[in-house]
């Protein structure tokens, strides 16, 4: 009996069993087989390199523009968005009758961790979602991104952003991640947008 | 085929920072290692120049990821070996694939081997997963461990596609003459 090619692999890669590795001292035709698959392989490792036929960068490469003009497109108009919205809120908030303290700033930051945690034990990312669903989750995590990038950008400094902006920041995060929750949990008629 | 490629590591960071002519020529390095990948995996060149594509798409996504642990090759290597294999898994639910073509003598792959052929030719003859496994295994220099992970399969998968895609080239090599 002679060894297989499982026996031949395993000799190669040392892991040859001991029949094997006493079969292969005695024997001859066995000797010649591992000898062709050493030759074998290295045949392989000698074949030439194959290119492509066509040239496939600028197919790359208009991708790539396409791509960050898309993103361009709808940074510019949530950004504006957002923007404005702040704007607002700082001309406009000093002189609102509400009072807001610092319960109110942890309750909304608490809703927001809470409805982030419930995000992740439905596991967003692996689940299938039509087309309709899936821009509209990307719109509501863009306008999260936005207030996200704000919050980070004050930083809590009380010298920036009062706290009842910052209150209104952060309920206004908490209502987006409800509709980021509700278009994965639920439909995306729910969410109204 | 041995791939000795260094890239400079300001090529990597203008990449990484997103200009067009450090990804072209990011490109232009690894475009025939990347398609030389894919077509020896792939049994049509048309799909191998897709898989360079997305590869690159991939890339140009995904660089700010790569924090250069280990060398730039191997990690765009990853990538195309992943998209060929996912190529090879669709086509294979389209088409159930058999695994080993030997069960299928009456296949048109069995009708039209030639009576002499040499290695480039007798590989194209393995179905895409045994000629995947040779060529990961033997020339870019996985372990079964690392292919049965990129395939989603078993340890044992792996050897068993080897020793069967081995003993298929021997056999065709043989009636091509005393070359192994």
């Amino acid at each position: 009996m002679h060894c297989t090619m499982d026996d031949l692999l395993a000799l190669r890669a040392n892991e040859g069993s001991a029949w094997a590795r006493r079969h292969l001292d005695e024997c001859s035709v066995c000797q010649t087989e591992l000898e062709a698959l050493y030759q074998r392989v290295a045949r392989l490792k000698a074949l030439p390199p194959l290119g492509p036929a066509r040239d496939r960068w600028p197919a790359i490469r208009d991708a790539i523009v396409a791509e960050r003009r898309r993103r361009l497109r709808r940074w510019s108009g949530v950004g504006l968005a957002a923007a404005a919205a702040l704007a607002g809120l700082i001309v406009f908030a000093p002189f609102g009758p509400r009072q807001v303290d610092a319960a109110e700033l942890a309750r909304a930051k608490q809703q927001s961790a809470t409805l982030e945690e419930e995000l992740q034990r439905y596991g967003p990312t692996g689940r299938v979602m039509s087309g309709r669903s899936a821009a509209l989750v990307a719109e509501l995590e863009d306008r999260i991104a936005v207030i996200d990038g704000e919050l980070a950008r004050v930083g809590g400094s009380a010298a920036q952003l009062r706290h009842d902006e910052l209150v209104t920041l952060w309920q206004e995060r908490v209502t987006l991640m409800q509709q980021l929750v509700d278009a994965h949990v639920t439909r995306v008629s729910y969410v109204g947008l | 085929m041995t791939i000795s490629l260094a890239v400079p590591d300001i090529l990597v960071a203008r990449a990484r920072a997103g200009d067009l002519e450090a990804l072209e020529a990011l490109y232009r390095a690894f475009e025939t290692p990347v398609y030389n990948l894919a077509r020896r995996m792939l049994r049509h060149p048309e799909e191998a120049e897709d898989v360079l594509q997305e590869t690159f798409l991939e890339v140009v996504k995904s660089i700010r990821s790569y924090r250069g642990e280990g060398p730039l090759w191997a990690w765009i290597r990853k990538i195309a070996a992943s998209k060929a294999l996912m190529r090879i898994r669709r086509e294979q639910v389209r088409t159930a694939e058999l695994l080993d073509e030997e069960t299928a003598p009456g296949s048109p792959v069995h009708k039209s081997l030639p009576a002499r052929i040499d290695l480039e030719r007798a590989l194209e003859q393995l179905s895409e997963t045994s000629r995947s496994v040779v060529w990961l295994h033997d020339v870019e220099g996985y372990t079964h461990e690392e292919i049965a992970e990129l395939m989603g399969k078993t340890v044992s998968f792996s050897k068993s596609q080897l020793a069967r895609a081995h003993a298929r080239l021997r056999r065709m090599l043989e009636k091509e003459g005393a070359a192994p």
